[in-house]
């Protein structure tokens, strides 16, 4: 790998909070100033300003790079933000790596931001737009269900059970425990806690879903020379990798998560790691949901498909476990300011590797860790391998060196009430209103609804027959060669019973949305299933569409009514 | 590949929206800045002695070199028009029955500027340079809001106000 070795030499955060009395700008300062403070630089010794935040919506700030960049340090600097969603906070210390690695700066700040709480009346609104306008939101959906459905997915595919999924939640709860910025830290949480939360949306219950948060973390990167000037610790950068799978995501498997693999491998790759399970001491996957710790532990090739919950079931991942995994605390614990908690990962790792993270230390003499987060229509994997060259610091005797606690910056919580009442408090409706073109391929698509075919589009070359239909193929980047009548039946890929609109108020009957693969195709698409009692679901359950009488259709996707279990004929 | 579109009403098409709302609460510095301005009329800015620059409104940190700032430093009432732009139109493009005009301030004691209206400059045109003058809603009238200020006036009128 060309370029200069890139080093961590400093990280501070701020207080993870259900809603933060400062301004996105203030916060991203606070935790700024608390990075430079850690490694006593100061503002007019960074070359370059790489800032993250995931979608403009939370903090309702158009062009929130801009906005931030006070409170980030780029004042007059080389600055720019970058975004991948979920995957944003781990992307930015890769952005921070080639920014160095490159040879144009010497030390770089990173910081993430993130003000969850402007956003009424949920943070969801803000995501409903990630789903397809023209196939996906007709169907009124809510980010619980892609959630929902890739875990049912995974819990069915392996036969796991729900206990051993829990525990990551109990885990990571514990954890945080010991985190001075934690929101969601207890030490006495139990599995049965967490069975016995709310369902949202079957499988997923309330306390296998980390908090919406504000707050923001920052980390000093800096070339090999410098790193040795600044700090006698550092911690290298060793591996960066990062990949996309299809945006299609009614077409994944969603059993695994193979763009975490591609990105694994190519940051191990260039780590020099062959054996991760071996090599690897520390982890800090990405757990915005108890089950995708273990998706991504699995994704990042430190157990074998389908084994992690069993991992987690035995406490292996616990904190004195054999690989230690979300020793923070992670976002079910710590808190999730979506692209803060990305670099808070980052940050962690920092601190592990250094013998600094106090309470939550890992024990022994962890060398070399790794890092992961997950985002976009989750399909973009960001993975970073950070190493000590050979362990923590010792002294002469054998002790480790004298440790400083990190320094965590403060952070002022708003409580609902003083949120509800506060000075000058301004509201805001954004308004904005769209008419979404069908396109080509998903034009003719719905033209085919309304004569009641389900179409698809050939691609002779990948020997795949697409639907939803699209004119190119994102494999081979060909056009597709031709229009193809699929059948009016499928099966249940997966499927999820949800409980709440995605304003979270209460559904009763609740919804059951599931990706139903389509017979005659390699495709299929996310609809609802009816007719059917929400016990006598299973995944693998053979459907047919139940269309709307002909003068009731529109050209829409809600031209088939529903899915129903398919009657023998 | 490119298809013909030969009926226009039949493209599909579906529409949506955003439906995002959002509550801004000021953040520390603003708190400090509504707070003075609601209860004593004062417009207060921060001071960067190493940087030797009056930041206004009020701010937590200093852009320049990231040092804790406070709201210490009371600013104006009056000030310097910077400049300044006269809106005939409104969002929409439509006709505004009177036109608005917005000026940027240098208050005195601040080396950032303001913006904020100007209160009818009368036939008199506006010219950049002229001094103005703050003028505040009355005191019970006022919420901790930046609208606690009507905007400025020019100085010599805003003189004869007050004289009358």
């Amino acid at each position: 790998m060309s370029g200069t070795r890139v080093a961590v030499v400093g990280a501070g955060m701020t207080r993870f909070m259900r809603r933060a009395q400062e301004t996105g700008k203030e916060l991203a300062w606070e935790a700024a100033r608390a990075a430079l403070d850690s490694c006593e630089l100061t503002l007019a010794d960074v070359d370059a300003v790489c800032l993250t935040s995931a979608p403009d919506a939370f903090d309702g700030v158009h062009m929130k790079g801009e906005y931030l960049s006070d409170g980030a340090g780029g004042f007059g600097k080389p600055f720019i933000r970058t975004y991948v969603g979920g995957g944003s906070g781990v992307f930015t210390a890769i952005q921070g790596w080639y920014t160095v690695a490159s040879g144009m700066f010497d030390v770089a700040l990173l910081v993430a931001e993130e003000k969850m709480s402007s956003t009424q009346p949920h943070p969801q609104g803000a995501f409903l737009t990630i789903f397809d306008n023209i196939l996906e939101r007709p169907l009124g959906p809510n980010l619980l269900w892609i959630f929902a459905l890739e875990m049912n997915r995974y819990m069915s595919a392996y036969g796991l059970d729900k206990r051993d999924i829990a525990s990551v939640a109990v885990k990571n709860k514990r954890n945080a425990a010991g985190h001075p910025a934690a929101l969601l830290g207890q030490a006495d949480i139990t599995v049965d806690d967490v069975l016995a939360s709310e369902v949202l949306a079957w499988p997923v219950q309330r306390l296998d879903v980390s908090p919406i948060s504000d707050g923001a973390v920052a980390v000093v990167v800096a070339s090999e020379e410098a790193a040795k000037r600044i700090t006698d610790r550092p911690v290298w950068i060793e591996g960066v990798g990062w990949n996309l799978d299809t945006t299609y995501w009614t077409n994944r498997d969603l059993v695994y998560p193979e763009y975490v693999e591609n990105a694994a491998r190519m940051a191990y790759d260039m780590a020099g790691v062959k054996e991760p399970r071996r090599q690897i001491h520390v982890a800090e996957p990405y757990d915005p949901f108890d089950y995708k710790e273990l998706h991504h532990l699995e994704g990042l090739l430190l157990f074998e498909k389908g084994k992690a919950p069993e991992a987690a079931r035995d406490g292996v991942l616990d904190r004195e476990g054999d690989l230690p995994s979300c020793p923070s605390g992670g976002l079910l614990g710590v808190g999730n300011p979506i692209a803060a908690a990305g670099l808070m990962k980052i940050a962690e790792l920092f601190w592990q590797l250094r013998g600094e993270a106090g309470a939550r230390q890992v024990p022994g003499t962890p060398e070399r860790g790794v890092a992961q987060a997950w985002g976009d229509l989750m399909q973009v994997g960001t993975v970073v391998v950070m190493g000590n060259d050979g362990g923590p610091p010792k002294t002469a005797a054998g002790l480790p060196v004298v440790q400083t606690p990190p320094y965590t910056a403060g952070g002022h919580p708003l409580s609902d009430g003083g949120f509800r009442s506060a000075l000058g408090a301004v509201d805001h409706r954004l308004g904005a209103r769209y008419s979404w073109d069908a396109g080509v391929a998903v034009g003719r698509f719905l033209d085919g609804l309304r004569a009641g075919k389900i179409l698809g589009r050939e691609c002779r070359r990948c020997e795949r027959v697409l639907v939803p239909p699209r004119m190119f193929c994102e494999r081979c980047f060909r056009e597709t060669d031709g229009w193809i009548e699929v059948e009016h039946t499928g099966t249940v890929q997966t499927y999820s019973i949800c409980h709440v609109s995605w304003d979270m108020q209460p559904l009763d009957p609740p919804e059951m949305p599931a990706v139903i693969s389509i017979d005659g195709s390699d495709g299929g698409f996310l609809h609802m299933l009816g007719e059917v009692d929400p016990d006598g679901v299973r995944i693998g359950m053979d459907v047919e569409a139940v269309w709307k009488p002909v003068g009731e259709r529109a050209g829409s996707i809600l031209d088939i009514d529903h899915f129903r279990p398919r009657r023998q004929s | 590949m490119r298809e013909k579109v030969a009926r226009p009403d039949e493209v599909r098409r579906w529409p949506g929206d955003f439906p995002v709302a959002h509550r801004y609460t000021p953040g520390l510095a603003g708190d400090a800045f509504l707070t003075a301005l609601r209860d004593r009329g004062a417009i207060l800015g921060s001071r960067c002695e190493r940087c030797a620059y009056t930041y206004v409104p009020a701010r937590l940190f200093c852009e320049r070199c990231f040092a804790e700032l406070d709201a210490g430093v009371e600013l104006g009432p009056e000030g310097t028009l910077v400049s300044f732009t006269i809106g005939f139109v409104g969002l929409e493009g439509e006709p505004l029955d009177r036109p608005v005009t917005l000026g940027l301030v240098r208050l005195d004691g601040a080396d950032a500027v303001l913006l904020h209206h100007v209160l009818d400059p009368g036939d008199e045109p506006l010219e950049i340079g002229e001094r103005v003058a703050v003028v505040l809603r009355a005191p019970e009238e006022r919420t901790g809001s930046i609208l606690d200020i009507l905007g400025f006036a020019l100085a010599e009128a805003e003189s004869r106000l007050s004289e009358a």
